[in-house]
Order: structure tokens, then C-alpha cells, then sequence
């Protein structure tokens, strides 16, 4: 991306804070549309509209390729005045002059691709935002064809390769739901098993589920969901719950602190397999040394399935790669003899496509024709007030990776030490806070207490961290809120407030860190069996 | 299961799907995705919550969706 900036692209950021990405060496955004934190629909809505009601839309790609009667009604629906951006200023904190000025461009300046985050995502609307998205590339025509598209980045290596292998409650590999009668005879018959026709439980409904007294036992492998999921009080006693946590990591993390087994995991060296990233690039990883733990994951897996009564017999990653193209239409193509002859596959990859699909949507959408959606602007229910008066968005930061788990072992922690509370200095000076100095946050979940950093790349009334270090217990003070479709945390609003303090922890952290204790001290004396 | 939890899901479901100007795609589209996306034992609780506490809580269009799909939505076991 910076490559194709330096080459003269031009960019349009939507964030709430000054990123890097807004102004940096050889960089400087064209339009920063600096939203307030759940405000997303509403830009998304009024870029839309300011295309539709200005003539800018593509009439010959929506007339050719999209459903019409859908389209009239979402015309209709985005041509009303109350999504004109002088209309939504007053909700997103977006110039409406900026804002038109931006979607003009994303319109009528030739080849547009959007490329977004966990800043979509991790909205209580965070569906509804994709959505928004998919109508506005559709409406401008760019989608089907080289440089243009809607490209979701992916918070992790392998999170499409998860989706893709039926990493939902609801799905099979494929992305085909267990409803379906044939896709689930496919399957039972491959494996010898009945599989069920109802979706389960996702990550937030299984922790209720632990509290509620009906879900059990859990096998948690290369995540530290205590320390990652919002409300992290509520977490720890959903894991307290289960009556068998498994965990499978590189590492001890926090979530192994709970766990009745842990079984040694693998790095990406010391195993075969595959990475697929958000293009849909299958690519091989190859082992390059044995793994330190005997086993490299899979191994693991197999080993744990023979021991509950179900042997596996596969010999080599190759043979479940085998196996995943005979029972999936989009991956037909796919072997390790393939991958390596090709270097990477992206799929769907198979007698349509001998060589993979690197572009899709070209003719026609996976459905047929695309389809408008309508897509209201609702408020978080997380609101501001006078008790909690700013919002609290968190993210990460380059040199840590998520959690921190495996980063935060490297030297990687010169670059970044630990999870500081950035704020507007407008905020901090009048709450008097000082920069570098400990300040206590107080949300309708929990509090905590870190240091504060004043930064011009705040606005005012959002303040900001990171959650890379367990003890900064970022995670008490989010909440459960989540998207209405598919659950996922409301990690980026959260309403709270910020006080100075002299004190340098919260009582969760004084307790973190007692309990992290007492498990450092228990752990010479487990069994390693 | 929380009850509250729920109704509060199903209401953000509601709202979603409300903005649809065709009524019977909102009874279509809030019953389904709780029918293709709620474990059975979620599915269960909510329809309890509504027959033990009259709805309460439930945007109307929550009740409306799921008096008209009950059959499907209720849980085979």
C-alpha cells in the first residue's frame, strides 16, 4: 500500500485517531475522516448518499450486475436528506465538506479498493458496517477486477484459513451450514459420524453457557481468550466454571492459568500445513526443525482424539489437505504436489479455475446478482454520559502482536514496554493529568489503572490503549456489548471516565498479579507427563 | 442462558432487520438468523423467557417474528 502511495495513489483514512498512515514519511492522507468511535454506518451512509444524490454512481455496473428491485429500494433509502453528511456531522464529528470532498474521490478518481480492520469489525454495527462497505464498492463498480475490491486485513496470519475450514459453530468447511442435509452426509460418511444440524454456541455465549452451568469443557488451542475477550472478570469466572479446559499453546499464557490440561503447542517451524491470508493465497509452511514439544500440532490433535476413542490415521498434513479438496468445491484443485508447483494457490481452485482465482466477483457475484442492503445508522447502546463521559477505543501497536503472548518475550519490548492510556491534552489538562504519570479508568465493567500518554493524535473525548500486557487488564474495562450478526466484541466503545491517581494499581490488578504469582510458583511442581 | 443477554441480542437482530420497509422480511429475517445462528439451548431460553414473562423486554418486532416461526424455532430436543 505505501508502495502504490509513493507511486502517486491517493488515500482516504477513516479512523478516529491520527495514525501513521494519515501523515507519516512520504505518506499524507488526502482525506482523514476522524469519526467518533461508533459512528461508522453513519460515514459509511453519507459517502454512500453523497455518490447517489450527486450522479457519481455506476449505472452501467449497478444496471448489469446487481439485483434492480433491491437496488431502487437502497436508493430510496440512501437519497433521504437525513444521511446527507452537513446531517451526520453533528454524530460522526466528520466536516461534511471533507466528507464529500473524500467521496468524490473514492467515486470519480479511477481504480478504488477499501481495505479495512478490526475498526469495522469490532462494532456492535460491525456487520452492518460491512454491508455498508459491499454497497459502496458496488454503486462506484469497483469490485470484479484488479485494483479495486473490498479487502478485509485480517487481525492474524491464518484467520481466513480458519473461516475457510469451518471454524464457525454454524459452518463445515466451505462455508456451508450444518442445516444442510447433503453437505452433512457429505462429511458424516468421509468421517463416520452423525454430525449435528444446529449451529453451537460462539466464544461470549459459551462463557455464559460456563456460568449457566450447561457448557462443560473446552479445548482452547493457540488463543489466550482470558486475556483477549472483553469483560475479563466475567471471563475468568466462565473459565473458573469448566469443568475441563484444555489448552494448547507455544506458551503458558493466561488462559493456561485455568486450564486442568495443557498440551505443548507448535510454532510455525516445527510443523507442515498451510497459511491462507485475506487474498485467499493458500501458502505452504514448511517444517524446519522437530518440534521442541515431540509433537508437531496436529499430531497432538490426533493423539487427543485416539485417546477419547476416535483414531485418525492420517500420516502427513498433506493427506488432510487431500482430504479437505475432496469434500470442498472451492478448494477441488488444492494439494501439496499443487502448492508446490505453483507456489501458492488462491482459491477457488479447481476445474473452473486449474490455476486458482485471484480475482473474484469478475462476471458475476458468488449469489448471482449483487444485492443492496439496507443499512440504518443505531447508536451503541454504550452511551456516554456525565459519569462516563469519554469513549475508550482499543487497538494495537506494530511491534506487539495481539495478546503479546509470543512478542512479549522478544526483545520487541524496548519498542513497547507497556499499555499506556493516550488521551487529547485538552482531557488530560482538564481531569489534571499529566503526561508519563498513572491515571485511573473507570467503565461500567471495571477499572484500571495505567500510564498516561497525551497526544495530539487523540481527539477530544476518546481516549485509547493497547492490550498487549496482561496486567494492564484493558480487558476489565471493555464490555460485552457485540455485533448483532456475529458476536464479535465491541472492543472499539467503550463510555468511561479518567481521574490522576497516585496509586499504580487498580484491586484487579493487585489481584492479577498475586494470582499470576501464585501460578509461577505451582508450576515447578506439575506432572509433565 | 441470561435471559437479558438474550432479549438484548434479539432486539439488536430486530433493529437491524426493521429498517427493511417490507414487513415480511423483517419476520423473515429476524427469525431466521436467530434459526441459523443461536445453539439451541439460547433458542430455548428466549422462548421461555417470552411464554413465562409475557415478552418483556422483546421489541415488538421480536415477538412478532418469533410468534410467526415458533414451530421452527423451537428446538427439536
Amino acid at each position: 500500500m505505501k508502495r502504490r502511495l509513493r507511486a502517486g495513489a491517493r488515500l482516504i483514512v477513516i479512523d478516529p485517531r491520527g495514525i501513521d498512515l494519515v501523515r507519516s514519511a512520504h505518506i499524507e492522507a488526502a482525506h482523514h475522516l476522524q469519526l467518533r468511535p461508533g459512528t461508522n454506518v453513519a460515514v459509511i451512509n453519507a459517502l454512500a448518499h453523497v455518490v447517489v444524490t450527486e450522479g457519481l454512481y455506476a449505472e452501467s455496473f449497478v444496471r448489469t450486475r446487481c439485483e434492480q428491485p433491491a437496488f431502487d429500494k437502497w436508493k430510496a433509502f440512501i437519497s433521504d436528506p437525513r444521511h446527507a453528511p452537513e446531517v451526520t456531522e453533528e454524530v460522526t464529528g466528520v466536516p461534511a465538506a471533507e466528507l464529500r470532498a473524500a467521496a468524490r474521490l473514492y467515486a470519480t478518481g479511477g481504480n478504488a479498493a477499501i481495505y479495512y480492520g478490526l475498526g469495522v469489525t469490532e462494532h456492535s454495527q460491525g456487520s452492518t458496517m460491512v454491508m455498508g462497505i459491499a454497497n459502496l464498492a458496488m454503486v462506484t463498480g469497483n469490485i470484479g477486477r484488479p485494483g479495486v475490491g473490498v479487502n478485509p486485513l485480517r487481525g492474524q496470519n491464518n484467520v481466513q484459513g480458519s473461516c475457510d475450514m469451518g471454524s464457525f459453530p454454524h459452518e463445515l468447511p466451505g462455508y456451508r451450514h450444518v442445516s444442510d442435509p447433503a453437505v452433512r452426509a457429505l462429511f458424516g460418511a468421509a468421517w463416520g459420524v452423525d454430525i449435528d444440524s444446529e449451529p453451537g454456541l460462539r466464544i461470549p455465549n459459551m462463557f455464559d453457557a460456563a456460568i449457566g452451568g450447561s457448557f462443560k469443557g473446552l479445548y482452547v488451542q493457540g488463543e489466550d481468550i482470558a486475556q483477549s475477550d472483553p469483560n475479563t472478570q466475567h471471563v475468568f469466572a466462565a473459565l473458573e466454571s469448566l469443568e475441563c479446559l484444555v489448552v494448547q499453546d507455544l506458551f503458558i499464557n493466561e488462559t493456561a492459568k485455568f486450564a486442568h490440561v495443557f498440551l505443548p503447542g507448535s510454532s510455525f517451524l516445527e510443523k507442515d500445513g498451510t497459511f491462507t491470508n485475506a487474498e485467499r493465497r493458500i501458502s505452504r509452511v514448511r517444517k524446519v526443525t522437530p518440534p521442541l514439544a515431540g509433537k508437531a500440532d496436529w499430531e497432538t490433535t490426533l493423539a487427543l482424539a485416539e485417546a477419547l476413542g476416535y483414531p485418525m490415521h492420517y500420516t502427513h498434513p498433506s493427506q488432510i489437505m487431500d482430504e479437505i479438496a475432496r469434500l470442498t468445491p472451492t478448494f477441488t484443485g488444492v494439494s501439496y504436489a499443487r502448492l508446490d508447483e505453483l507456489g501458492s494457490i488462491q482459491w477457488p481452485c479447481n476445474d473452473k479455475a486449474p490455476v486458482g482465482t485471484p480475482v473474484m466477483h469478475i462476471d458475476e457475484f458468488v449469489r448471482g446478482k449483487g444485492k443492496f442492503v439496507i443499512t440504518e445508522y443505531v447508536a451503541t447502546e454504550e452511551r456516554v454520559n456525565r459519569k462516563f463521559p469519554l469513549i475508550l477505543t482499543t487497538g494495537r501497536i506494530l511491534s506487539q502482536y495481539n495478546v503479546g503472548a509470543q512478542t512479549r518475550r522478544t526483545a520487541n519490548n524496548t519498542w513497547h514496554d507497556e499499555d499506556r492510556l493516550e488521551l487529547h491534552p485538552h482531557d488530560a489538562e482538564q481531569r489534571g493529568i499529566k503526561d508519563g504519570e498513572w491515571c485511573k479508568i473507570v467503565s461500567r465493567a471495571g477499572e484500571t489503572i495505567l500510564r498516561a500518554t497525551i497526544s495530539e493524535r487523540m481527539q477530544p473525548g476518546v481516549v485509547y490503549t493497547t492490550f498487549h500486557f496482561p496486567g494492564s487488564g484493558a480487558n476489565v474495562i471493555t464490555t460485552e456489548n457485540s455485533d448483532w450478526a456475529t458476536n464479535c466484541p465491541e472492543y472499539k466503545v467503550t463510555a468511561v471516565q479518567v481521574s490522576p491517581t497516585t496509586e499504580p494499581a487498580s484491586k484487579w490488578q493487585r489481584r492479577f498479579g498475586e494470582f499470576s504469582e501464585q501460578q509461577d510458583a505451582l508450576l515447578p511442581q506439575s506432572d509433565p507427563r | 442462558m441470561d435471559a437479558h443477554k438474550l432479549v438484548q441480542m434479539a432486539n439488536q437482530i430486530a433493529t437491524f432487520f426493521e429498517s427493511d420497509p417490507d414487513p415480511a422480511a423483517i419476520n423473515d429475517g429476524i427469525a431466521g438468523h436467530i434459526r441459523r445462528f443461536w445453539d439451541p439451548r439460547m433458542r430455548r431460553a428466549l422462548l421461555q423467557h417470552i411464554d413465562e414473562h409475557a415478552g418483556e423486554g422483546c421489541r415488538p418486532a421480536v415477538l412478532a417474528a418469533i410468534a410467526a416461526n415458533r414451530d421452527n424455532l423451537t428446538p427439536a430436543r
